[in-house]
């Protein structure tokens, strides 16, 4: 089962002064349980192409097939598709308005008409999963941390059991602490409940690590399609575009063009590290 | 959707309108809703509509822009024309049980909805060809005077820059939320009544918490940098009336003669 996008464009406020062409024929086919990375400079186009997903948008011309229905069919549920795709938007903290977290968080499921009994259990378990503790279940939202409310946020949409996840900019504004719990713990979601999850972000560094699939927006096209380690060969080109290979394929790339015979496809420092012990043991160095 | 509100926002583009010093443009639209009021036959509505039309051409507005700012007061405009109509006392020319129509009603019916269409695109027209910053410098200016009595002109003139401006993006941010309710599947459009306004309160309170974060963020900006009213401020860019203006002041005079001379003595 998948997401399918067929020729899908995307202009905001057509007719007017403001008219602004966001995606230009975007083709993609999203697989069962993929964790993708959507990468793209500021303005690139990536929130625009994820609200198209859960029918929050409608494309002013192409097609979206989910499992293979056509979601602009008439007869299309589309409060259906927005359960079974959960989006969580740019700090998502802003949308909080319940007077206590689990009133908050079970926002969401109540709205799916589930048993009030099932509501409780998801809206406990989501919270257990992006870490919140027992302790936290009867504050006001508003009394947390940023982080706290961020993650409270991202439960309210997991409480929904959505088939695909989709986190538009999770770490942002967030210490380099908080963004690696939370992009730690989307992980391990993505493991332990099969969804497929789509992680979007303007830095190559948080998501290489994670991904096993990058696209890479720019101008409301999407330029590169495939695994990390393809999409950061062509690291000028990505420059090119305002974006950035991570720091190790830097490394990688000099250390290669000078004479030392490593791979260049390392993404992360772990294999960065590895590559160049393999060889200098090679060499006899060590 | 809720993007269609576009009262208050300014339309960027270049005309000779968007280019006229501020106060003109301030005092045009007051003189041009004063001269509503000041007859009660559908000729002078015709001069109206002309001396309008002739101004939304220059400012090169898509005429579908501006009236689609008119959607979000059809509401008050239909109650408006209703109560003129069902209301007023006059000829009967219809009646049902206790609905009566009479001439005199249809005919002042007639003319509220024409001044309340043209008082809304009129004073439109100056909020989509200028800037929150000019109106505030406009307002300013023209309120001048009125410091000698110790009003705060320069503060008055400030809140409502900063209300306009805040228009937009409290809308946007209305847009965002009620985009990130509805993902966790809040329904803002069918129910009851009751059911809307209790649908509501997941878009009100972050949307008030939000409007408050700004204003302290704001707040905080503005004496970050200093600021503390308007005693002994300068301009950047000071106003000055260049021909434009006086052209356009003199036309604005030419329509009130034209108004005058045409439904005082042409066509009654
Ligand atoms: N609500 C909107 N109305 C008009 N233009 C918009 C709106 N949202 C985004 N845009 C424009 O569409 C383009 C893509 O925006 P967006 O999808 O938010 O990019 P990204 O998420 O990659 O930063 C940008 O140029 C932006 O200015
Ligand atoms: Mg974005």
């Amino acid at each position: 089962m998948s997401i399918i996008l067929d020729k899908v464009n995307y202009e905001y406020s057509k007719g007017t002064a403001y008219e602004k062409k966001a995606l230009r024929n975007i083709n993609l086919e999203i697989r069962d349980g993929e964790f993708i990375g959507l990468i793209g400079h500021t303005g690139s186009g990536k929130s625009t192409l994820i609200q198209h997903l859960n029918g929050l948008l409608r494309a002013t011309s192409g097609a979206i097939y989910y499992n293979g229905q056509d979601i602009y069919d008439e007869d299309y549920k589309m409060k259906d598709l927005r359960s079974k795709v959960g989006l969580v938007f740019q700090y998502p903290e802003h949308q909080l308005f319940e007077t206590t977290v689990l009133r908050d968080v079970k926002f969401g499921p109540s709205n799916q008409g589930l048993p009030a009994l099932e509501v409780d259990l998801r809206a406990y378990e989501a919270l257990k999963q992006v870490g919140i503790g027992e302790d936290m279940l009867d504050l006001s939202p508003f009394e947390l941390s940023g982080g706290q409310k961020r993650r409270v946020a991202i439960a309210g949409v997991l409480a929904m059991k959505p088939e695909v996840l989709i986190l538009d900019e999770p770490t942002a504004g967030l210490d380099p602490k908080g963004r690696d719990e939370i992009l730690d713990q989307i992980a391990k979601l993505h493991q332990e409940n099969k969804i497929t999850v789509i992680l979007v972000s303007h830095s190559m560094e948080d998501v290489a690590k994670y991904v096993s699939r990058l696209i890479v927006m720019n101008r409301g096209e999407a330029v590169f399609d495939g695994s990390p380690k393809k999409v950061f060969r062509h690291y000028k080109e990505l420059e090119r575009i305002g974006l950035a290979a991570p720091q190790v394929t830097y490394v990688m790339n000099e250390l290669a063009e000078r004479g030392v015979m490593v791979s260049t496809d390392a993404t992360t420092v772990e294999e960065a590290g590895a590559e160049i012990l393999q060889w200098a043991k090679k060499c006899g160095i060590i | 959707m809720i993007r269609d509100i576009t009262i208050g926002q300014y339309y960027p583009v270049d005309s000779v309108i968007h280019r006229l010093d501020p106060r003109v443009k301030l005092m045009g639209t007051l003189i041009y809703i004063i001269s509503l009021f000041l007859f009660k036959s559908f000729t002078g509505y015709l001069v109206a509509l002309v001396f309008l039309g002739a101004v939304i051409k220059l400012s090169r507005v898509p005429l579908g822009y501006i009236l689609r700012g008119l959607k979000a007061v059809i509401v008050l405009l239909f109650f408006t024309i209703g109560f003129n109509i069902f209301l007023t006392p006059g000829q009967v020319i219809w009646q049902a049980w206790v609905f009566k129509i009479t001439r005199e009603g249809l005919r002042s019916g007639a003319f509220m909805g024409i001044r309340l269409i043209f008082l809304i695109v009129g004073s439109s027209l100056m909020t989509f060809t200028t800037t929150p910053n000019h109106l505030t410098d406009g307002l300013e200016r023209l309120l001048g005077p009125f410091k000698r009595l110790h009003m705060p002109v320069h503060e008055v003139s400030m809140m409502m820059s900063i209300a306009l401006r805040f228009i937009p993006i409290l809308l946007e941010e209305t847009d965002k939320i009620m985009k990130a309710q509805s993902a966790r599947g809040a329904d803002f459009e069918s129910g009851g009544l009751i059911k809307k306004a209790k649908s509501l309160v997941p878009l009100l309170v972050p949307l008030f918490v939000s409007a408050f974060r700004r204003a302290n963020d704001l707040a905080m900006a503005m004496e970050a940098r200093c600021y503390r009213g308007g005693e002994g401020r300068t301009k950047m860019k000071p106003l000055k009336y260049g021909r434009r203006d006086y052209i356009a002041y003199g036309m604005i005079a030419l329509y009130l003669g034209a108004l005058f001379l045409i439904t005082r003595y042409l066509w009654k």
